[in-house]
């Protein structure tokens, strides 16, 4: 019985330290947002924060980061946005910049003022803010 | 339109080298400048004649520039049409181009905005959005062409706040001739409304109210309220919109609403039901009915449609089918 707990507390425990963690990130003189706010910057209804236009960055269409943000945050699947940006097209709106990797995303956020995206907690560093942060 | 079509493929020459995705149109060069546009096409078969349409033939110019941006739409309607009545057939080609929407948007900052132009009035869900290819039905409920406005040339001023939800609160003002009013349901010179509507997790809430001077029946002053809501998430989608229209004396419109649900089976089919009923005092007709539609589409910006409707009048029970695509 002994051995079966202690089975299931390394389980337990190894699946909480695998378990991904993940940040929206922004240029260091982004104010706080909240994450209504920020989903509602990646789906363009709050394009001006502060006098400064929102420029929000996703990464590639199929990339697993990018799901799993819009699962989360955003609360959409990938058919539904396909169906909102479509619908956004006729209403004159674009969807966000794609980026191809995480670390362009970072470059991107840290020289562009009101730039907005999503990486792996463990690729921050100093010279960007991170805004909310969201577990898988 | 062969004007139209010459511009449209000088303009594809100048094509960034963005990748083009259906249903997203594409940028000209590097300026903040898209276009885009749609198509549709349909079949309509009832009690008493068989029509073919080619109906929308649309182009759309869109961009934005710091605090700015703009859109325009124009619009070939009704481009062509055949119908057989049983008796004699007849064909009738409309070849003008319609103005469909042109505005001016201005982003004062992150709660106001400013619209200027001809512009869809914002009312209600469905009036947002009411081409063919972006529903799920091929037919709009009867309460989208009766109770209000469907477009409104002037000025939409909105507050928008972002915190636990979002709240949304418009007004329209309208004090002059309309812009391309030939096919607006109503001929109008005076719209002045008020829209207020608040979204939370899959639950939206919205109620509108206006009041419009037309001279479509008689010249008339009328006054309409709209109540919507809207539950959405992944596979589901339920939309009901109810609302009333009265003169001075009287209720024009008693009651016109709808109830719709679709049931997305995976991201190619769509099912959908919809119940209407309406009492439109004007033009003393009254019907209650029960739509029932399918949809299939291949990529999200094609939609090949069928629906059948069964009518409280008999006589109106009808069939549709059609095609269409945003580009």
């Amino acid at each position: 019985m002994l051995r079966v707990y202690i089975s299931l507390l390394l389980l337990l425990s190894t699946t909480h330290i695998f378990s991904a963690e993940y940040v929206v990130i922004a240029n260091k003189n982004m104010k706080d947002l909240s994450q209504m706010q920020i989903k509602a910057i990646f789906l363009k209804k709050l394009t001006i924060i502060d006098d400064t236009k929102m420029v929000p960055v996703s990464l590639g269409a199929r990339d697993s980061l990018r799901e799993n943000f819009e699962k989360n945050i955003l609360k959409m699947n990938f058919q539904r946005l396909k169906s909102y940006w479509s619908k956004q097209h006729y209403l004159g709106h674009r969807p966000p910049l794609s980026m191809k990797s995480e670390e362009s995303v970072k470059a991107f956020v840290k020289k562009v003022d009101g730039a907005i995206g999503y990486i792996e907690k463990s690729a921050i560093d100093n010279d960007i803010k991170i805004l909310y942060e969201w577990k898988d | 339109m062969k004007r139209l079509l010459l511009i449209f493929f000088l303009l594809l020459n100048l094509q960034a080298d963005e990748k083009y995705t259906l249903g997203e149109g594409l940028q000209v060069g590097s300026l903040p400048f898209y276009l885009g546009g749609y198509i549709s096409a349909d079949y309509k078969k009832t009690e008493h004649e068989t029509s073919y349409r080619l109906d929308d033939i649309a182009l759309l110019a869109y961009g934005s520039y710091e605090k700015f941006s703009y859109l325009a739409e124009l619009e070939f309607k009704e481009f062509y049409t055949y119908i057989d009545t049983g008796e004699e057939t007849n064909i009738e080609k409309n070849r003008h181009l319609y103005t469909e929407r042109v505005y001016a948007d201005y982003t004062h900052d992150e709660n106001f905005m400013f619209r200027f132009g001809k512009y869809s009035s914002n009312v209600g869900f469905w009036n947002l959005l009411p081409i063919n290819v972006l529903r799920e039905t091929t037919s709009s409920p009867v309460s989208v062409s009766i109770l209000f406005p469907k477009f409104t040339t002037g000025m939409d001023a909105s507050y928008t706040s972002f915190s636990d939800g979002e709240l949304k609160i418009n007004t329209t003002l309208q004090h002059n001739e309309g812009i391309d009013d030939g096919y607006n349901n109503y001929v109008v010179d005076k719209h002045y409304g008020f829209g207020i509507s608040y979204e939370k997790d899959a639950y939206v809430f919205k109620f509108n109210s206006g009041y419009f001077h037309t001279k479509n029946f008689t010249d008339h002053d009328l006054f309409y309220a709209l109540a919507s809501v809207k539950y959405e998430t992944d596979s589901v989608q339920i939309l009901t919109e109810i609302g009333s229209q009265k003169d001075k004396d009287k209720f024009t419109t008693k009651y016109a609403g709808y109830v719709q649900g679709l049931y997305r089976f995976n991201e190619h089919h769509i099912g959908v039901l919809r119940a209407e009923s309406y009492e439109h005092t004007i033009i003393n007709q009254d019907d209650n009915m029960m739509i029932i539609g399918y949809t299939y589409r291949p990529l999200y910006p094609v939609a090949i449609k069928t629906e059948y409707q069964f009518h409280e009048v008999d006589d109106n029970n009808q069939l549709i089918f059609s095609f269409s695509v945003l580009f």
